[in-house]
């Protein structure tokens, strides 16, 4: 293909070496077809010049705009890179302030001390099993667990003692209760148990057992030795919500309950 | 030119100063302004001018928390600049410091400098009491 254009090329060339120099021949300098292959000649000349300058100034257009296409192809790609980073940051910053919310969330419904949950998730949390117990025609069973002298443990070893008396108890608590049942602190030394699907009597064994639990509890420290002599008991009020009661009135049965239990000299279940 | 830039930190905003003389930019704090674009123009603007008018150093201390996706921009526009800047043989850098206790940050912080070649130290800093 190549050697054909040049093999036209220099036939061309030959050609128009060949009529010039027959131009420049004297002898036919008188011949009348001279002028007209002269002017022909001329044409031809200026014919393939402008070609060439065409080609030249197309070609020239030609690079221009590919070096332009690939200019904005590369600053286009290299946009988009810029946004894929700004999305992924962002993303990342996103992820941060939802993990944050959770914890958030969290923390606002355990109780820091002991790591249970708190009166505000037990109180949402009443009122979805109320609502589910009268539903279902279920009994949910309330108690409420109350620690028995704890202000005596309190003025004696401190607030610091009082305070691992009381994680103790929630790890007690949370070690007889079943999967489903719900375990709270409801304030101070006195804890929310709630029991679904529960009958008193059913409940009554489950809070004997917590009774028992809590009063094996003892405080192992190598450098106090004298905390070993805490032991503790636990007072509770129990109850069952009644068919259209509300269940913050099933509660108020059960710190009654309580209460009767207290006065009954402490260490004791009572129902109502 | 002012040469002094500070701008106090307001519950959406970083604190930002700029120390023409110690060729210092330091950005605290969380940014989520309602009108990024806009806040970061007087920064940004510095920052220009300080690569333009000075042969010296410039160094960026940043202690920058949560960044919302325009702030996340206006980083990006402030690292090329660096980048630029770093690639005609100014000597920049970049400082970020992060509570160790949010190690999120630091994860942040090296995605930012992941395109970066000037020096981009990322540091836990042990909280002021």
């Amino acid at each position: 293909m190549n050697t054909e254009v040049a093999d036209r090329e220099s036939d061309e060339a030959a050609v128009l070496e060949e009529i010039g120099a027959l131009l420049k021949d004297p002898q036919y300098e008188g011949n009348p077809l001279r002028p007209f292959l002269q002017r022909l000649y001329q044409l031809h000349r200026r014919q393939s010049d402008r070609l060439l300058r065409l080609v030249r100034i197309s070609d020239g257009y030609h690079g221009m705009a590919r070096h332009n296409s690939d200019t904005l192809a590369a600053r286009i790609e290299r946009e988009v890179m810029r946004l894929k980073k700004i999305a992924r940051i962002s993303d990342l910053y996103q992820r941060q302030l939802r993990e944050l919310a959770d914890a958030l969330r969290d923390a606002s419904l355990t109780d820091p001390l002991t790591g249970l949950r708190n009166r505000r998730y037990l109180t949402d949390r009443l009122r979805e099993e109320g609502v589910r117990a009268q539903r279902t025609r279920t009994p949910l069973c309330i108690a409420i667990v109350d620690v028995d002298h704890f202000k005596e443990v309190n003025d004696r070893y401190g607030h610091d003692i009082g305070d691992v008396v009381l994680c103790n108890v929630a790890r007690a608590l949370e070690g007889v209760l079943r999967e489903y049942d719900t375990v709270g602190r409801w304030g101070g030394e006195e804890f929310l148990v709630l029991l679904p699907d529960t009958t008193l009597e059913n409940g009554f064994k489950i809070g004997e057992r917590i009774r028992a639990r809590i009063a094996e509890l003892r405080i192992e420290d190598s450098e106090r030795p004298e905390l070993r002599a805490i032991s503790l008991t636990a007072s509770m009020g129990m109850t069952v919500l009644r068919e259209d009661e509300d269940v913050f009135d099933a509660v108020g049965r059960a710190d009654t309950a309580l209460r009767t239990a207290k006065h009954a000299g402490r260490n004791c279940c009572h129902t109502a | 030119m002012n040469e002094r830039l500070h701008i106090p930190q307001t519950r959406s905003t970083p604190e930002i100063s700029a120390d023409w003389d110690a060729g210092v930019v330091s950005m605290s704090g969380d940014s989520y302004p309602e009108n990024s674009f806009e806040f970061f123009t007087s920064t940004i603007d510095w920052i220009k001018q300080y690569l333009k008018q000075e042969q010296r150093p410039l160094r960026l201390e940043l202690r920058l928390i949560y960044l919302n996706t325009s702030s996340v921009k206006a980083m990006m526009d402030i690292f090329e600049m660096l980048e630029e800047a770093h690639r005609r043989g100014r000597d920049v850098s970049v400082d970020w410091l992060y509570d160790p206790e949010n190690e999120r940050v630091q994860m942040l912080a090296e995605e930012f400098r992941e395109d970066c070649s000037f020096p981009f130290n990322i540091t836990a800093e042990a909280k002021q009491a």
